[in-house]
């Protein structure tokens, strides 16, 4: 009681000095006057250094000098009222009008004092309300004293390790009076808000310390250093109250969205702890050394005090990407996680569920890290050097197997989740397959029919790398079921295991690079993909035929079996020579020594023995004889192309035989793909040479129920590299074909009827000019030049107008395509969607849909700028925009219609557009807008990531077109106002109308 | 690679529009005459390479079957066949082929058979003319139906005019043999008097021994020489649809003098070597025969049978110095083999059809081969060391 009393004394003396102090403060008129007054405080307080006494007038009337005096003054001021009270003097009013003139030592000494050598936990409380007290109204220098303060902060928790001044301050609470425990809890709470807050509460201009970053290292560095001294000193009492403040700032650091930060620092301190546990215990690892080791049971209760979900899944999240990036074995790995938050899985389902749910099926890591998770909460027990060992309880396994699977399995999974996680989750579902024997699978029935159902799904999915997968875990599979008898489902692996991460992963990373091209890349980039994606995985078989046909050439060049006889390659002749002569004398000896030539014979060239094209449609109905039909097939582009007369009467019968016959019947095994690209290219000629004839049999075909998918695509391929083809032509063309001379042989190729002392050839002059320039032939030729005489031009020619030889004699053909786009486009757009025997293209034959707009779109290019496109782009954009079509499940279709619409963009011309609006046509202008806004909303939501580029670059297009269109709606709009006559007639006032409400916003809408 | 590698033609003659049929030197000059199935005729400088003449010899609905020459035709004549039913001869003026024939025979022939002049040992030519080049005769070609009656019934009256003696040569070297009107029979026709003088088998009333021949069914080549044991005397070799070959010995037109079966497809090509004892063919199944001729027993004997990968050959020649055969092929291929020992030497690739006919010049340095494509490619192959 009595000390109770004094106690009481004590601190109504405290606070009256106080008070003076304050009062001579705010009456002071000379820094002098101030400094007394702080000092005259500090001295009750601290140990000041008389050196710093500049005031004179120090009153020494009270001056305590005993310690132990000393340090209750000191208490009884933090613990009580007077510090706030003096602070928040020292802090505004001293801080904005004295401060800069104390001297350095006076603020280092007596003015930080205050500060720093107080109890961090108050100081902390008081100093950090200050960071961001703007007063209005008050005279304060808000400026100064934020500066001020943000140094005391730096000073305070930094530089002198606040954080673990402070942890010790609390053991001390927590051991000096236990009745005050009650309380510790929110005040450690509010505390660890507080240290976590300052960062955000700093103002931009702060000191670079005050920064998240850099704080919160720090910070973390601090909490780790508390960490490793609870645990080599093992004083139970506190450390409990100490972990949970830590775990408490580990937390709210996690919320700040520093987690990445905090792993940072931590992982590698846990890592290394691991790894010299690892070390001592030589390889022999077991549960008891880590259970046992202090460190990890100080670790293990920090994380348990994380109590925050959301930071546990941080944390857990960042670690994994931590140890991958620290190239942590599996082993390693293992015992870190485990080390961390293996009592938070035991015991807190949530946890739990963070690692077998979240990490397995929402998130996605590098395949490394899954491996990890797989053997922590799947398997759950430590690997074996680097494998995924199986522990005796399976239960996890199979339940987590059963889980993937079934969301595997999914065709909405399939459709609705990003490729990377795709594959993601094909990784984790193939190592849980890995770690399974025959018996447990057959314990769950579902995974196995899940598994089938996966797979199918995923076989006739356009996407290479879907395929990939669903080979993948077939052949996982496979090997549960039988290991002996193997499943490859794809012809270029052959090996006994799957590298998840590179099969996978990397190849998920190598669409990404790919995709990032732009637009028109784009187009190229699928049409290559489009052509072997018909063909079914007939890259990989190429790269397999390029390997035997090369080793078929090593082998032909490298014949061990040869006899190499020096002598007949050096003296042949000569012994033929020998021969012959002796032979004259006697026959018989002579005729021995004829030495024979090489007599390596192939067939390679007798391949073409078509010669009409009829021949080869007979061959090519001939279906059981295979050599026939892969000759016609092998000969058939050619003939096609030579275009002769009876092409166009048989040109629709021919395509409709190319395209039902059964490549894979007639060619020998491995040869499918030249076959395959040879009867294409036959298709393509004749759709090149005669597009109408072919066009017709082709659409007919097309939605026919008696072709089959494959036979669709490759028609829709066919068209539209035909399409690219007719676009593209920019052959010479000779305009007249010049007809040989009647006679001639190889050593002289010149007419008999040309002078023939001439040193160069003559040439006929092509003229192609106007009428009477063409009254005779002429004659030309290249002079070689006598000695010493100057070139001066390549030829000389003797003609009356040289100039226009080369337009003349060559006939460059344009762009053919404008004139059958029609043909192209409508008959295949005209009943899409109507679902007939054996065609489902809204439904099952997605992948046919999708080659069908792409092709549309290839066609809406090859048109582009030509009156056609602008014709055929509105019913285009009518298809496209059917919500079946726009909003296809299927990324895959999505894409093609990005790409379509891509095109019509660039393939309208924008005086089109302008006419199109000025005849007050705004169905196109509609459309057109559909785009613009259907785009955005791809970007936006779309999971695919192709998508989302496409749309983005869809969008630029789509900007580019408006900015033309508004240019030439402008120019339009300035003729028609400028320019008399009809024009002003024809364009009333509607155009005005339009330019009025429309222009605004054809910038952006258009 | 040790070997060497299969040369390319030394000269390629293009001009023909057509599949060229047939091919054929001169006897002496540098002159080579094609044939095409347009009915035109060529005549080649083979040293410069260059068309000398063209002219259109038959119809060219028709065109030409065969061409060829010969020295016992003299200089400057040349022989062609078309498959309009003539064979003509014509004369060679100033590098160009009269504007007419010389003589027409109306064989009203319309096979494929290619016709045959006489073909003499290289001794007897010597004798006659002291002039060493004999003449290569062409590969004798399909031959329709000679139908062989091996009946012997027949007249033997009419063997004088066919002898051909060494003294008279020029004057009885003049004759043809051509698969005649009735496709299964050879005939033979003069020159000189422009008449059919024998067919063979010889037209017999009465024959029921006819059927068993008719299964030979049509003559497909044929090859006339005169073997110096023969005193002169004609002899007939004939391949036939069914794969067999006979020999004939004009003195006897009623029965060959021996019949064999070396191929089992039709045999489309006869050579004869130059010594007459002895000859290659050729037919539509995939082997080339060698065989021996012995006069005194009047039999064929098999020397040398080689397989082929591809089956047809057209056409076969063989050098006159006897050393080395040649075969077209309708793989494309010319393919030449040692004669006497019957090995291959080398396999030409260059024409891009069927080849139709080979043939060698009289002084063994050039072959040229006539092909489908419109080409005719010249080879110099193993060239004979001139000594002299």
């Amino acid at each position: 009681m009595a000390e109770a009393e004094s106690k009481e004394a004590l601190e109504t003396k405290l606070v009256d000095k106080v008070g003076e102090a304050i009062s001579a403060i705010a009456d002071a008129k000379h820094v002098d006057q101030v400094i007394s007054a702080v000092h005259s405080v500090a001295l009750l307080l601290f140990p000041v250094d008389p050196t710093t006494r500049i005031g004179e007038k120090v009153s020494s009337s009270l001056v305590p000098c005993a310690k132990d005096e000393r340090s209750d003054w000191s208490q009884t001021f933090y613990r009580g009222v007077a510090f706030p009270t003096f602070a928040r003097v020292l802090l505004l009013d001293v801080a904005s009008d004295w401060l800069s003139c104390f001297p350095v030592s006076v603020q280092k000494h007596l003015y930080d004092s205050f500060f720093l050598d107080g109890p961090v936990v108050e100081v902390v409380q008081v100093l950090v309300p200050f960071l961001h007290h703007v007063d209005k109204n008050s005279s304060v220098d808000a400026n100064s004293v934020q500066t001020n303060v943000e140094r005391l902060l730096i000073l305070c928790l930094l530089e002198n390790a606040g954080v673990l001044k402070m942890t010790k301050e609390i053991g001390d609470y927590y051991q000096g009076d236990s009745s005050r425990n009650g309380n510790l809890k929110p005040l450690l709470s509010r505390l660890s808000q507080i240290l976590t807050s300052i960062p955000d509460k700093a103002r931009l201009k702060s000191p670079p310390l005050l920064s998240s970053h850099l704080y919160f290292k720090h910070i973390t560095n601090q909490l780790l250093q508390i960490l490793d001294d609870r645990a080599s000193c093992n004083e139970a009492n506190s450390t409990d109250i100490v972990l949970s403040f830590v775990g408490e700032m580990f937390s709210r650091i996690c919320r700040r969205g520093l987690s990445d930060l905090l792993l940072s620092e931590v992982t590698p301190h846990v890592l290394a702890h691991v790894r010299r546990l690892l070390n001592s215990n030589k390889g022999s690892v077991e549960i008891e050394s880590f259970q046992l080791d202090p460190t990890s049971q100080i670790w293990l209760k920090t994380v348990e005090a994380v109590t925050d979900p959301y930071a546990v899944e941080k944390m857990a999240e960042q670690l994994l990407h931590q140890l991958y990036a620290e190239h942590a074995s599996d082993v390693e790995a293992f015992w870190t996680i485990w080390t961390l938050f293996h009592r938070n899985v035991k015991h807190q389902a949530s946890v739990r569920s963070i690692f077998v749910d979240k990490f397995l099926l929402w998130k996605v890591f590098p395949i490394r890290c899954l491996r990890w998770i797989l053997q922590f909460s799947v398997l759950e027990c430590p690997p074996v050097t680097n494998t995924l060992a199986k522990g005796d309880i399976t239960q996890g396994l199979l339940e987590t197997t059963q889980r993937i699977a079934s969301v595997w399995s999914k065709g909405e999974f399939l459709q609705s989740v990003p490729l990377e996680q795709q594959a993601y989750i094909t990784a984790a579902l193939g190592l849980c397959l890995e770690n399974m024997s025959r018996e447990e699978l057959d314990r769950k029935k579902d995974v196995m029919h899940n598994i089938l159902q996966g797979v199918s799904c995923r076989l006739e999915n356009p996407g290479d790398l879907v395929r990939k997968m669903a080979s993948s875990i077939a052949f996982m599979f496979s090997k549960v079921i039988d290991p002996k008898n193997l499943l490859y489902l794809d012809d270029s692996f052959t090996g006994n295991a799957i590298d998840w991460e590179s099969e996978l992963q990397t190849a998920v990373g190598g669409v990404r690079s790919i995709t990032s091209s732009r637009e028109n890349g784009d187009g190229e980039t699928k049409t290559s993909a489009s052509l072997t994606e018909g063909n079914d995985s007939s890259g990989r078989n190429k790269q397999k035929k390029d390997r035997k046909s090369k080793d078929i050439a090593n082998f032909v060049l490298a014949d061990p079996d040869e006899i190499v006889d020096l002598a007949t390659l050096n003296c042949g002749t000569e012994s033929d020579k020998d021969d012959d002569n002796a032979s004259v004398s006697s026959d018989n000896s002579s005729v021995t020594s004829l030495e024979p030539y090489d007599l390596l014979d192939d067939d390679k060239d007798l391949g073409k023995q078509f010669t009409h094209l009829v021949d080869v449609v007979g061959a090519l109905r001939k279906t059981n004889d295979a050599d026939g039909v892969e000759k016609a097939i092998y000969v058939a582009e050619k003939l096609v192309r030579a275009s002769p007369d009876e092409l166009t009467h048989i040109a629709g019968d021919f395509a409709r035989i190319l395209v039902q016959v059964r490549c894979s019947d007639i060619t020998v095994e491995g040869e499918e793909d030249s076959a395959e690209e040879k009867r294409q290219r036959a298709l393509i000629a004749l759709l090149v040479t005669r597009p109408f004839e072919s066009l017709e049999t082709l659409n007919s075909v097309l939605y026919s129920p008696n072709v089959d998918v494959s036979q669709r695509i490759m028609i829709l391929d066919v068209m539209s590299e035909a399409a690219r083809e007719l676009a593209n032509t920019r052959t010479l063309k000779p305009k007249h074909q010049a007809r040989g001379p009647l006679i001639s042989n190889i050593s002289d190729p010149q007419p008999w009827y040309l002078p023939s002392d001439a040193s160069t050839p003559w040439k006929k002059v092509e003229e192609t000019a106007s009428f009477h320039l063409n009254w005779a032939n002429r004659y030309e030729r290249e002079l070689q030049p006598k000695p010493g005489q100057k070139m001066k031009g390549k030829t000389r020619r003797w003609s009356l107008r040289s100039g226009d030889r080369d337009q003349s004699s060559t006939d460059w053909s344009q762009n053919r395509f404008p004139l059958y786009a029609a043909a192209f486009m409508l008959p295949a757009m005209k009943e899409f969607d109507k679902k007939r025997h054996g065609v489902d293209l809204l439904g099952r034959d997605f992948v046919v849909l999708g080659k069908l707009v792409h092709m549309l779109g290839v066609c809406m290019q090859c048109a582009s700028m030509h009156p056609e496109a602008s014709a055929l782009a509105l019913s285009l954009l009518d298809m496209l925009q059917r919500r079946e079509v726009c909003n296809h499940p299927e990324a895959y279709v999505r894409r093609a219609v990005l790409f379509a619409a891509s095109s019509v963009l660039i393939a309208l011309h924008p005086s089109y557009i302008v006419s199109a609006l000025a005849e007050g046509n705004f169905e196109l202008a509609r459309a057109l807008e559909w785009i613009r806004t259907w785009a955005l909303q791809v970007a936006d939501s779309d999971i695919d990531r192709d998508c989302y580029s496409m749309a983005l670059s869809c969008l630029q297009l789509h900007a580019e077109m408006a900015l033309q269109t508004s240019r030439a709606l402008e120019s339009a709009g300035g003729k028609s106002s400028s320019s008399m006559g009809p024009m002003n007639i024809s364009l009333p006032s509607g155009i005005s109308k339009l330019t009025s409400f429309k222009l605004p916003s054809s910038n952006v809408l258009l | 690679m040790s070997k060497r590698p299969p040369p390319d033609p030394v000269a390629v003659l293009r001009g023909h529009r057509h599949s060229v049929m047939d091919v054929s030197f001169h006897p002496s000059k540098s002159l080579l005459f094609t044939g095409s199935a347009d009915g035109e005729l060529r005549i080649w400088d083979t040293i410069q390479h260059r068309t000398v003449s063209s002219a259109w010899a038959h119809s060219r609905a028709n065109g030409v079957l065969a061409v060829a020459a010969s020295p016992w035709l003299g200089e400057n004549k040349v022989i062609s066949q078309g498959r309009d039913g003539t064979v003509k001869c014509w004369d060679i003026e100033d590098g160009g082929l009269s504007r007419d024939p010389l003589l027409v025979l109306n064989t009203s022939a319309y096979h494929f058979c290619k016709f045959s002049l006489v073909k003499k040992p290289k001794t007897s030519l010597k004798e006659a003319e002291g002039q060493s080049n004999n003449h290569d005769e062409q590969d004798v070609e399909d031959k329709r139906n000679a139908q062989c009656t091996d009946g012997s019934v027949g007249s033997v009256g009419d063997s004088d005019l066919l002898q051909v003696t060494d003294g008279d040569h020029a004057e009885s070297a003049t004759y043809v043999a051509v698969a005649g009107e009735e496709p299964t029979e050879v005939e033979i026709w003069d020159l000189n008097t422009r008449s059919k003088i024998i067919q063979l088998p010889q037209a017999t009333p009465d024959e029921s021994a006819s059927a068993s021949t008719k299964e030979r069914g049509m003559c497909m080549a044929v090859q006339l020489f005169s073997p110096p044991e023969s005193q002169g005397f004609l002899h007939v070799l004939a391949g036939y649809e069914d794969g067999s070959t006979l020999l004939w010995d004009i003195r006897n037109p009623k029965i060959p003098l021996t019949s064999v079966k070396f191929h089992s497809e039709p045999v489309l090509s006869l050579c004869v070597a130059s010594s007459c004892d002895g000859g290659i063919s050729g037919g539509a199944d995939d082997k080339i025969v060698m065989y021996n001729i012995n006069h005194s027993t009047g039999s064929l004997t098999l020397r040398k049978e080689i397989i082929l990968e591809r089956p047809g050959i057209s056409g076969t020649s063989i050098r006159p110095d006897g050393k080395i055969a040649a075969t077209a092929g309708w793989d494309h291929r010319v393919r030449v083999y040692n004669y006497r020992k019957g090995s291959p030497l080398a396999i030409l690739k260059y024409h891009g059809a069927t080849c139709n006919a080979v043939s060698y010049s009289p002084d063994c340095e050039l072959m040229a081969s006539a092909s489908e494509d419109a080409t005719v490619a010249l080879w110099k192959l193993y060239p004979p060391h001139k000594s002299l």
